[in-house]
């Protein structure tokens, strides 16, 4: 469904203007194989996802792995083209321009990669992978484009003197350091950090954090923040859009989702943060642990893509799939794609227990704390 | 951009417990492939003979002047007995004797090195040059490209080149330009295709998307991001290229189609030295060629493994007993696209 720019997302009175807008995209990567190599299935990464984003906003995009969290970081980025569907990014329709098109908006869009390993070129020195951003966009004397290196460097926290090393010789955090000055380099308005932590120590994982927060206060950054748990979505976040298998399930205000979520896969996710962000769940807030694995995205299981899995499903779940809305009682922007919304004091892990017979395959089962 | 912060800076680093400066330090990817190759003494070995080859080629008309022989010089009445036989190794001042006419095998041998080594790393060089820019473009831009040069590769490979650098040489002449342009015409799609291989692999890899991201070109990724990662695969197969293309130039002159004597290669002095059976009384002007020639491919072929395995950790066939090594260096020189060896011939 589609988000009407009345904006259901709406946090700030004032300005109607988002910043980007996704209108019900589609990615299909086709399969290959089969006979004479043609395909017809395909892996439905992204099916039909919209939100929209208002500047200097964070969105939290949270979902397992494999889910399309990173195909649809490359859609808004553009690296991918669209199956269909439009994506706007300053009033501008990204996916009808060819890539020389698209070059100009690169400096304002960036992205800070998943892998701090594989995003940073092995083969090249630090100073030289950090003045690719200038030597592309810009023209800059070979001293000025150190000075701004340096400097870029110095931002983010590493030593300037450690222009001329290779990748090999920083540690995990330094490399996703370097990653994101690449990633802020031309001043981009928006950065889409894919999992920018996950691969870290935890120790790092906060340093990090507090980086990207502190840039964003100075440059007036606006981020979608993925990852794949929502511990460390909450302190980054303003907004959270809780994705499973190509859709969004759950959108909103991230304070809201985390007091109220209604859909039984957010509030599984809830259930599952650890212990230091204990005190966000309610007290009806049982563990539930969702069983059996995440269905194939190419073949994903009719009516809502959950009802395998999910503890309140019920017949209608499998046929009719339910619509991305308001539920009762909600404030606006916040959405929930589910028949029957969790409501405040349902406890889900004995729903699971009753409708373990009706779900069939993979019941979520119970554990008490 | 704001000032530097110098205060956070420090707190940063020093609350960074993965920051370990002894273990991080000097681990570019070039040192930490030294450090490897240093303690493999076969390679080293190798390498130090290849070393003193180049020195030796380099320094040919300084080191026959020492000598006090040229290589073309016929010494009828030093360099040969009554009896026209030539002087055996140690004899009247020729330290590896003489050939069928007098002339001093071992200043032969020196200026012979010259000839193989211009051929070999020259052909080679070419070689690279056009394996890896095709196998770029192919391997980057795939589809239709990538099967029209790679079948193109393959019937290159596929082809009888001897009879292919007979034609050619007997339309052009025989030139040491041509030998160098033919040898490498055939053996540069052996480079492509690795480096073809590799770049589909490097493609896919996160950095090449973040240049991308970032509004690099094509052009720009292929050389700015994908080549400087081939430089490991190019030295390695360059190093196991020389010696193939080394004895392809032998092989040529053994025909007569490389280098015309009187100019001394390793080829020609083999074939005259096969013709008559002279050999069988004076072996040493036949032997001697033979042995400079085995050794040569020898050092550049355990070379190059030395190198892989340095380059390329997970080979880590280092284990693995000197003499295995130059067995294993033997087999490896007959893969490329190379004819049958020209010492086996005499
Ligand atoms: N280039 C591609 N070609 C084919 N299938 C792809 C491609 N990229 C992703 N997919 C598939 O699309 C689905 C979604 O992948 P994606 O990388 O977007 O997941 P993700 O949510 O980012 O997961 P993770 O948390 O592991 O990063 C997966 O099933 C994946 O196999
Ligand atoms: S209750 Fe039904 S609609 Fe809601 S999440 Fe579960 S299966 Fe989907
Ligand atoms: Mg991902």
């Amino acid at each position: 469904m589609t988000v009407g720019p009345g904006g259901v997302f709406s946090r700030a009175e004032g300005t109607d203007e988002f910043l980007l807008e996704a209108d019900d995209v589609v990615k299909h990567f086709p399969v290959r194989g089969g006979a004479f190599g043609r395909s017809h299935a395909a892996v439905k990464a992204v099916d039909g996802v919209s939100f929209s984003l208002r500047a200097g906003e964070t969105l939290g995009l949270v979902g397992e792995s494999g889910c399309g969290k990173s195909t649809l970081a490359r859609l808004i980025t553009g690296l991918h083209p669209v199956t269909s569907g439009h994506v706007r990014f300053k009033g501008q329709d990204i996916t009808s321009l060819q890539r020389r098109q698209l070059r100009p908006l690169r400096r304002s869009m960036q992205m800070v990669f998943q892998d701090p390993y594989g995003s940073l070129n092995p083969r090249r020195r630090v100073g030289s992978i950090l003045s690719d951003p200038f030597s592309v966009h810009e023209h800059l004397s070979r001293a000025e484009v150190r000075r701004r290196v340096q400097e870029l460097m110095a931002r983010v926290g590493l030593s300037p003197e450690h222009y001329n090393r290779f990748p090999s010789e920083f540690s995990g955090g330094q490399r996703q350091r370097i990653g994101i000055a690449r990633a802020l380099a031309l001043r981009p308005s928006l950065i889409v950090c894919d999992e920018p932590v996950s691969a870290l120590d935890v120790s790092i994982q906060a340093q990090i954090l507090n980086l990207l927060e502190d840039l964003q206060a100075e440059f007036m950054l606006t981020y979608i923040f993925i990852a794949h748990d929502l511990s460390v979505v909450r302190h980054v976040s303003n907004r959270l859009a809780v994705m499973y298998l190509g859709k969004l399930v759950e959108t909103g205000p991230t304070e809201e989702i985390y007091l109220n979520s209604r859909h039984p896969y957010t509030a599984s996710l809830l259930s599952a943060v650890p212990v230091a962000d204990r005190a966000f769940r309610s007290e009806r807030r049982e563990r539930i642990i969702l069983t059996g694995d995440v269905p194939s995205p190419v073949d994903p299981p009719s009516g809502c893509r959950f009802h395998p899995r999910c503890p309140k499903a019920q017949a209608v779940c499998a046929v009719q799939e339910p619509a991305l809305e308001r539920k009762s009682g909600d404030p606006d922007g916040h959405l929930t794609a589910c028949h029957f919304p969790v409501v405040a004091g349902e406890a889900l892990a004995n729903a699971s227990r009753e409708t373990a017979g009706v779900t069939g395959s993979g019941p979520a089962e119970a554990v008490h704390p | 951009m704001s000032a530097l912060r110098a205060d956070e800076l420090e707190i940063v680093e020093e609350k960074d417990p993965e920051l370990n400066e002894q273990q991080f330090e000097s681990r570019t990817p070039w040192r930490l492939a030294w450090r490897r190759l240093k303690k493999d003494r076969v390679a080293m070995v190798s390498l130090g003979f290849i070393v003193l080859l180049i020195l030796v080629s380099l320094f040919a008309p300084l080191l026959t002047a020492l000598i006090g022989h040229g290589p073309n010089t016929q010494y009828t009445t030093r360099g040969l007995s009554l009896s026209g036989i030539p002087v055996g190794p140690g004899h009247n001042g020729f330290l590896l004797g003489t050939d069928d006419q007098g002339r001093d095998v071992l200043s032969r041998i020196i200026y012979g090195s010259r000839i193989s080594l211009e051929v070999g790393i020259g052909a080679t060089f070419l070689a690279l040059l056009l394996g890896v820019v095709v196998g770029l473009f192919a391997g980057y831009y795939g589809g239709f490209l990538d099967s029209v040069l790679g079948r193109f590769m393959d019937i290159l490979l596929s082809f009888p080149i001897l009879l292919l650098a007979i034609a050619i040489v007997a339309r052009f002449g025989p030139s040491l330009g041509l030998l160098i342009v033919v040898i490498s015409l055939f053996s540069w799609p052996y480079i492509g295709r690795l480096v073809r291989g590799q770049v589909i692999s490097l493609r896919e890899r996160e950095f090449v998307e973040a240049a991308r991201a970032l509004g690099a070109s094509d052009l720009r990724i292929m050389f700015v991001e994908i080549a400087p990662n081939l430089v490991a695969l190019a030295v390695i197969y360059a190093t196991l290229l020389i010696p193939v293309n080394i004895v392809l130039e032998a092989t040529l002159s053994f025909l007569g189609l490389g280098v015309q004597p009187p100019t001394a290669s390793w080829g020609n002095m083999i074939a005259e030295a096969q013709t008559g059976d002279l050999f069988t009384v004076a072996w040493w002007f036949l032997v001697f060629p033979c042995v400079a020639l085995v050794l040569t491919t020898l050092a550049f072929n355990l070379l190059g493994d030395g190198l892989r395995d340095a380059l390329d950790p997970r080979y880590g066939r280092s284990h693995i007993s000197p003499a295995k090594r130059v067995r294993r260096a033997f087999r490896v020189r007959r893969t490329p696209p190379a004819p049958e060896p020209a010492e086996a011939k005499a």
